[in-house]
């Protein structure tokens, strides 16, 4: 039976002017959270509303498959998406993914998801071409729907848990898959421990991005030099309850291409960075990913320009999910 | 015949409850002056915070006669300080500034 509380109003129009003044949106339109279509997602996801996802215990919130639900339906998702919000949400909620610090913080960090595993096709969440941008329906409001628990439901609202001092629009919504079928790197999600038939969703909260341009080298030690520079002079933080942090690195296309024709794998590409960043000297900045596990490597993103974007750490580890089938969520 | 349409429309909440303060909860009394009171500086002990908290609470003795100052740093950064600073605060300072750096 749900929970949340029932508002009624003559039609669409007035929904939505209620829902703008009582702080409800993230400034765009939303699709009405009817009990019906909330129900639905329930049933879809095989999860009874008052399922417990995580907690936010800094602020006392509970966060439910209802409210996940509710969140997702305004968000735009299709029923199918909610198993990978759900993922999603629990990622986020993790003990190690810091939520209060990595959505209060002034500096504004966002929450990117990362789907690995079948559910990519089987949703069509986009891994290719323009995958980072609007376009995409399941990137889109799987994105946002995270986004809108983390303010509807876990209250960062600018002003009160969100003390970001400028923010960013990654915070509107920020999803992409990884094109594990572009190369013969071990997707993000087996790397983690999970089989390539399941599906995950990663979430990695980041508050500094730079892109790494570089359409002049040809081989994989001069394209992470590139990379380097960056990281050398910025440094990678964590504190001491995060002591050892992740940075994620999405290599394009274009930039695969010059490590699959070298032969170098995942492992190859993240030992050689580390051994770069231990030999760095005494004067470089710190690097505090406790070994070279810490970099995250996904490939996506379509063919034709030679970049790669660098995701720096918030303060929080990046964790991944399984994306629970319906008679899976049943059983537990 | 009445159409759904004209039936209107249901729109579930979503948020997981007001964001006012929790009814039952009261602001701790605030002492009428801060003479003589125990001032508690809580640090997250990133970039100088330290110092600017040691600067300040030498600018609030120029003007008024605390009785003291309880300096505590959080173990880390980004939580929120752990039960033994929290049983310091509540139990030793009267009043608490925090602050953060960067």
């Amino acid at each position: 039976m749900l929970r949340a509380a029932r508002h009624e109003y003559r039609d669409y129009s007035s929904l939505l002017e209620d829902y703008y003044e009582r702080g409800w949106t993230d400034g765009l339109p939303v699709v009405p959270p009817t009990p019906e279509s909330v129900e639905l997602f329930l049933d879809r996801a095989g999860l009874e509303p008052d399922r417990v996802l995580g907690a936010v215990p800094t602020r006392e919130v509970v966060v439910t498959a209802e409210h996940a639900a509710i969140n997702a339906v305004m968000a735009g998702c299709r029923p199918e998406y909610f198993p990978t919000v759900v993922a999603a949400i629990r990622a986020h909620l993790h003990e190690m993914g810091n939520c209060h610090s990595t959505t209060g913080t002034l500096s504004g960090a966002s929450q990117i998801v990362v789907v690995n595993g079948p559910v990519r096709g089987e949703i069509g969440v986009e891994c290719r071409g323009a995958c980072f941008g609007p376009g995409f329906r399941a990137n889109a409001t799987i994105g946002r729907a995270l986004r809108l628990v983390i303010r509807n439901v876990c209250r960062a609202v600018p002003g009160v848990f969100d003390r970001a001092s400028l923010s960013t629009p990654m915070r509107y919504a920020f999803c992409f898959g990884e094109d594990e079928e572009a190369n013969d790197w071990l997707p993000l999600h087996v790397e983690r421990g999970f089989s390539p038939q399941e599906s995950t969703a990663t979430v990695h909260s980041t508050m500094q991005v730079c892109e790494v341009m570089d359409y002049t080298s040809r081989t994989p030690e001069a394209i992470c030099e590139g990379w380097l520079a960056e990281i050398l002079r910025r440094g990678i933080f964590a504190d001491r309850f995060v002591a050892q942090a992740n940075i994620l690195i999405v290599v394009s296309a274009e930039h695969q291409r010059y490590f699959n024709q070298a032969g170098w794998s995942k492992a190859d590409l993240r030992n050689h960075l580390w051994q770069r960043c231990q030999a760095s000297g005494e004067n470089a900045k710190r690097i505090m990913l406790g070994g070279p596990e810490g970099f995250l490597v996904v490939g996506a993103g379509g063919p034709g320009h030679a970049t790669t974007w660098l995701f720096f750490p918030h303060l929080a580890w990046a964790i991944t999910q399984r994306i629970e089938s319906a008679n899976d969520e049943r059983r537990t | 015949m009445t159409t759904k349409q004209d039936r209107g429309i249901v729109g579930l909440d979503p948020t997981s409850g007001p964001l006012e303060r929790p009814t039952g909860r009261s602001l701790a009394v605030r002492p009428k002056t801060m003479d003589g009171q125990v001032i508690g500086l809580v640090t997250n002990g990133l970039g100088r915070s330290q110092e600017f908290m040691t600067a300040l609470s030498e600018e609030i003795a120029q003007i008024i006669r605390p009785g003291g100052f309880l300096h505590v740093v959080k173990n880390s950064v980004s939580i929120a300080p752990e039960r033994a600073d929290w049983a310091r605060l509540t139990s030793e300072a009267s009043v608490a500034i925090t602050g953060f750096g960067g």
